[in-house]
């Protein structure tokens, strides 16, 4: 009855907002969520801003601007005020892959913001349908270098990050597979396990429960360690598959020009936050890994952005994906 | 549509065109058609094996284009309905009771041209004041006093309730109140501010007309 | 058959605790409460409300946010039937005959046979869930790009039934739906289709904002043309609920609206769309005067909301059983599941079955809920429309500005439903039917993709769509249907084309 009373004080409103702050933060923070709420950025966004509410005392308000792979929303906070009231929750895609994908983009990811640190990443998996003849990632190699586009790989759209993460495995392993669209990830599965397509390569958020449910096969997870999650899944490295380490990074930014002691809080807040074992188990659980400690720092986060640009503008582009 | 049939018999007409409505009609699916072939003219159409971006626009404009051709010539050959009248008046004032409030509820540049954000506080009774112009009954007095309860029922509902990021007011609004209000009770006062000023605007002007009770009534229940 | 009681039992143990019976209550009044604004659908509904229930243990924030999405559906086809804007695709068919209704004071019947019909279909759907959920999981698998094609080949098919008007103009309305359906980025190669080189328009046109536009918006422009029929709604308001006349015209439309409706939402790609259009066209079939459509019969609310709501229910099946969203609900239910620590995947119902079947029940309830909340709410929404129209319209207008405004925070989205809204009240004035655009534009966009997957799997070869037997029989019960719909006219041939 407890929980009835206090949906029905967050429902009146009734939930007091702290007010004394004479610094910042004074009112409630506006956090761009440049997806659909549901989604995997989504859900690590509010995770880490409930908590962050708390350290920071005013409320994260999650604001979901989708659009463009990401970019719509981007470009907006990246144009609103300076002032640590409006931050947003950039990603591999929109702050990594964009500047391939968006000729025309409205913002230079590693020029236009100012970082605050990463909140979590989620892996990629390579999985493909339970029928494929092949039971390890090396049989899977031979079986994708003989056949040719015979093989179809399933994305879940232009820009989206089972897009640019397949790009980059077809361009790892230099194999050209037929490439089949989905309007996101759901459908994308669903012909997966329906045996209609072959493979993909996707978060782990995403595929983890099909691959314990058993109704695909996952070969390796593109990540230096192996996920307590999906512990039987062995790693890109140890399958013999070198040079495909990706992860889904989510970061919070700020807009440039924001001031250093609003950066500074934030990112304490975020570091807290992160710190948290309630905060933390929901992100495990999700698959999800924690950033290390420079990650969590704004100018490892700088870094990080730098590097993901430089890695994804030349494979990108040599696959031809533009989605202008 | 039912709005055929609630006038009189349509009017022959004389000259070759006997159904002015199918003509009009098939003109627009012609011109919707080319369009859309203009538009995609520059794509590629591909083939069944990996169908490009243009094959299925492309036929379905050709299939638009027929269906208005075949409308024309039909309308050259059997009688129809005759254009109904328009009144520039109502899509006008709708239209541009949408377009304030678009470019008044957060900022908007397009180009060179931007709008400052001055959130619901000023875009829902722009949108019902300017709207309310739509008709030739509209009345100043009644359409401000329905500004004047609607808006800050949706400020309360949407920005306090939900806690909805819909902008509310200019953020230079805060600081006519006391620094150390939070945003909500801002929001709330403001709101409280429009309710009372709509109940003193109700009072004071009811003897020159019979009021709209149930407007103000029902609004706070929508 | 004992898993069976058994399940159910574990379920309504759950669902009927305190805690949990109040949060459905509190999810479907809220729910309803915001779906009622127009142009706010399920998906807005829930997503604005997702944070309110963050505080609360899975189990029961799920049976919350279950009762929203009732909630707010239900809240869709109220607006559809008082001021004709259809919140989301299915509440369209709503609209045609149900606005119809209420402008001839038959709002309260229409909303009561509505909630009514809705709740027998809860019921059956429920039990379908409980007792058939799992196998009928195989079902959705075996639906692959080609079948979904074939399906929405008939889908469209549906479309010519329904309309009323010429046939000829109805197809160029499809055509046309299909065509704005195909605005924005293609899915397949990234490249921009005719958008102006505009960025709002690259992720294409959303549902919403075309249909409050050439329904909502177009309706006031066009009754502020018609000075002397727009006030007709003030003048009768007539019975509240209906009577036995009304229940004997529509418990047949009902009960093949929910099987319908059923078997649609199992589909994962959003066949539960489908659903409301489909018995529709059955009923305006087997009626035996099937001018009446359109004009108030209320075998066109009873059949298409049962429907609707049933394939509301059954597309909880792929998410419970398999964990894909067969829709964008769905998939905000995933991230709400997710959010709450419940990764949802075929493990849910033997990992958490309280969960699983908690909601289960839970529905059934929300169903009672919805019925307790909503029919008291009739009065009260019927007496709104004795508010004058020149004070409705401009309040109803900003409600459409601030519900489509809220859904993605978009100023150019409100201006689009302007724009759209004259694009409406012109096709209105040359007489063409908004119905087969929009609902052409649903299935558009479903239709071509899956055509190209189709084809990009079969490499090419067309034959792939009568080789698959489910694809070939959907194709000939939509040619079937297709030569049923023509025949009239072939028949009467003379000016078919031209009447209504």
């Amino acid at each position: 009855m407890k929980n009835v009373v206090m949906a029905l004080a967050a429902v009146a409103g009734l939930a007091a907002t702290g007010a004394q702050a004479q610094n910042y933060p004074t009112r409630p923070i506006t956090m761009i969520v440049p997806f659909a709420a549901g989604g995997p950025t989504d859900v690590i966004a509010r995770i880490v801003g409930d908590h962050m509410s708390r350290t920071l005392g005013q409320q994260i308000v999650v604001e979901n601007v989708a659009g463009a792979g990401g970019t719509t929303g981007i470009t907006r906070a990246a144009q609103s005020q300076p002032d640590g009231y409006t931050i947003m929750m950039g990603h591999m895609g929109t702050h990594g892959a964009a500047p391939a994908l968006y000729p025309n983009l409205k913002y230079d990811p590693a020029k236009d913001f100012a970082p605050i640190g990463v909140a979590a990443g989620t892996p990629i998996v390579i999985v493909a349908k339970k029928d494929f003849p092949a039971n390890d990632l090396k049989g899977f190699l031979e079986y994708l270098k003989t056949n040719g586009d015979k093989v179809n790989m399933a994305h879940a759209g232009v820009g989206s990050v089972s897009h640019s993460t397949g790009i980059f495995f077809n361009s790892v392993v230099k194999v050209k597979p037929t490439m089949v669209a989905y309007r996101g990830t759901g459908p994308a599965l669903n012909d997966l396990m329906g045996n209609t397509v072959d493979f993909m390569t996707d978060q782990i958020v995403n595929v983890a429960p099909q691959i314990q449910g058993n109704n695909i096969k996952a070969f390796a997870i593109a990540t230096p360690e192996r996920s307590p999650v999906l512990p039987n899944v062995p790693t890109t490295k140890e399958a013999g598959l070198d040079g495909y380490e990706v992860s889904a990074w989510n970061a919070v930014f700020a807009p440039k020009g924001t001031p250093p002691d609003v950066v500074k809080k934030l990112n304490d807040a975020l570091v807290k936050s992160l710190e948290d074992e309630n905060t933390k188990k929901r992100l495990l659980d999700l698959g999800g890994v924690l950033p290390s400690a420079t990650e969590r720092t704004p100018e490892g986060l700088q870094k990080l952005v730098e590097s993901e640009v430089a890695r994804w503008t030349p494979v990108l582009k040599a696959a031809g994906a533009t989605a202008e | 549509m039912s709005v055929l049939h609630e006038g009189p018999e349509p009017p022959r007409h004389h000259g070759p065109v006997r159904a002015p409505q199918s003509l009009a009609g098939g003109i627009l699916l012609i011109a919707l058609a080319a369009l859309a072939l203009w538009l995609t003219r520059d794509l590629d159409q591909g083939t069944l094996n990996a169908m490009g971006p243009a094959m299925l626009p492309r036929w379905l404009a050709i299939g638009v284009g027929l269906s208005g051709i075949a409308l024309l010539v039909l309308s050259f050959m059997k009688d129809g309905d005759p254009l109904e009248r328009w009144s520039l008046r109502g899509p006008v004032f709708v239209i541009g009771a949408i377009v304030a409030f678009a470019l008044t509820i957060r900022p908007f540049s397009f180009g060179s041209f931007a709008t400052p954000g001055l959130g619901l506080l000023f875009a829902g009774p722009l949108a019902i004041i300017l709207g309310g112009y739509a008709t030739n009954e509209a009345r100043l007095r009644d359409l401000v006093l329905l500004a004047l309860s609607l808006t800050p029922f949706c400020m309360v509902l949407f920005g306090d309730l939900l806690n909805l990021p819909i902008p509310v007011f200019p953020q230079a609004l805060t600081g006519l109140f006391p620094a150390d209000w939070s945003q909500k009770a801002v929001l709330r006062a403001t709101a409280g501010i429009m309710a009372a000023a709509a109940v003193i605007l109700f009072l004071t002007t009811r003897n020159r007309r019979p009021a709209p009770v149930d407007v103000a009534d029902h609004s706070g229940r929508i | 058959m004992g898993d069976f009681f058994s399940n159910l039992s574990l379920g309504f143990g759950v669902a009927l605790s305190l805690q949990n019976l109040g949060l459905a209550f509190l999810g479907c009044l809220v729910g309803t409460l915001i779906g009622v604004l127009p142009g706010v659908g399920p998906i807005a509904t829930i997503a604005m409300l997702l944070p309110i229930t963050f505080g609360l243990d899975p189990t029961g924030a799920l049976i919350m946010l279950a009762g929203i999405y009732y909630g707010a559906q239900y809240g869709g086809s109220t607006t559809a039937i008082l001021v004709n804007i259809p919140g989301e695709a299915t509440s369209v068919v709503t609209a045609l005959d149900g606005h119809q209704m209420a402008r001839q004071g038959r709002a309260g019947v229409a909303l009561g046979i509505a909630a009514i019909g809705s709740f027998f279909a809860g019921t059956v759907a429920t039990l379908v869930i409980a007792a058939l959920g799992a196998p009928l999981t195989k079902l959705a698998l075996v639906f692959g790009p080609t079948e979904y094609f074939s399906l929405m080949v008939m889908g469209l098919v549906f479309a010519v039934v329904l309309a009323r008007g010429s046939i000829l103009r109805a197809v160029a309305m499809i055509l046309v739906g299909v065509l704005l359906s195909t605005v924005g980025t293609d899915l397949e190669t990234g490249e921009e289709r005719m958008t102006f080189g505009l960025p709002f328009l690259a992720d294409g046109i959303d549902f919403a904002v075309l249909a409050m536009g050439i329904f909502g918006i177009a309706e006031i422009m066009r009754n502020l043309d018609h000075t002397e029929h727009r006030d007709v709604v003030r003048q009768a308001i007539g019975r509240l609920l209906p009577n036995k006349d009304d229940f004997r015209q529509s418990y047949k439309p009902v009960i093949r609206g929910t099987l319908i409706g059923s078997i649609l939402g199992i589909l994962p790609g959003n066949g539960a769309v489908l659903g409301p259009f489909a018995s529709y066209t059955l009923e305006k079939k087997l009626a035996k005067d099937p001018r009446r459509f359109g004009r108030g019969a209320i075998e066109g609310v009873a059949g298409p909301e049962s429907a609707n709501n049933a394939g509301a229910q059954t597309s909880f099946i792929p998410l419970l059983t398999l964990g894909i969203p067969p829709n964008a609900v769905m998939a905000l239910m995933v991230g709400a599941m997710t959010i709450h620590g419940i990764i949802p995947g075929p493990q849910v119902m033997t990992k958490n079955p309280t969960l699983f079947w908690g909601m289960i029940a839970s529905m059934w309830v929300g169903n009672l809920m919805l019925l307790v909340i909503n029919l008291p709410l009739v009065g009260m929404w019927v007496r709104l429309l004795k508010v004058p129209y020149r004070l409705m319209f401009p309040a109803i207008l900003m409600f459409c500005c601030i519900g489509i405004y809220s859904i993605n925070s978009l100023p150019t989205d409100v201006m689009f439903i302007g724009l759209f809204g004259f694009v409406g009240y012109v096709l209105i004035k040359f007489g063409f039917e908004p119905a087969p655009l929009l609902l052409g534009f649903v299935l558009g966009k479903l239709m071509e993709e899956n055509l190209r997957r189709a084809l990009i799997i079969s490499r090419g070869s067309l034959e792939t769509f009568i080789e698959r037997p489910i694809s070939a029989g959907l194709l000939a019960v939509a040619t079937i249907l297709l030569v049923i719909a023509l025949l009239p006219s072939i028949r009467k041939g003379r000016d078919e084309v031209f009447t209504e």
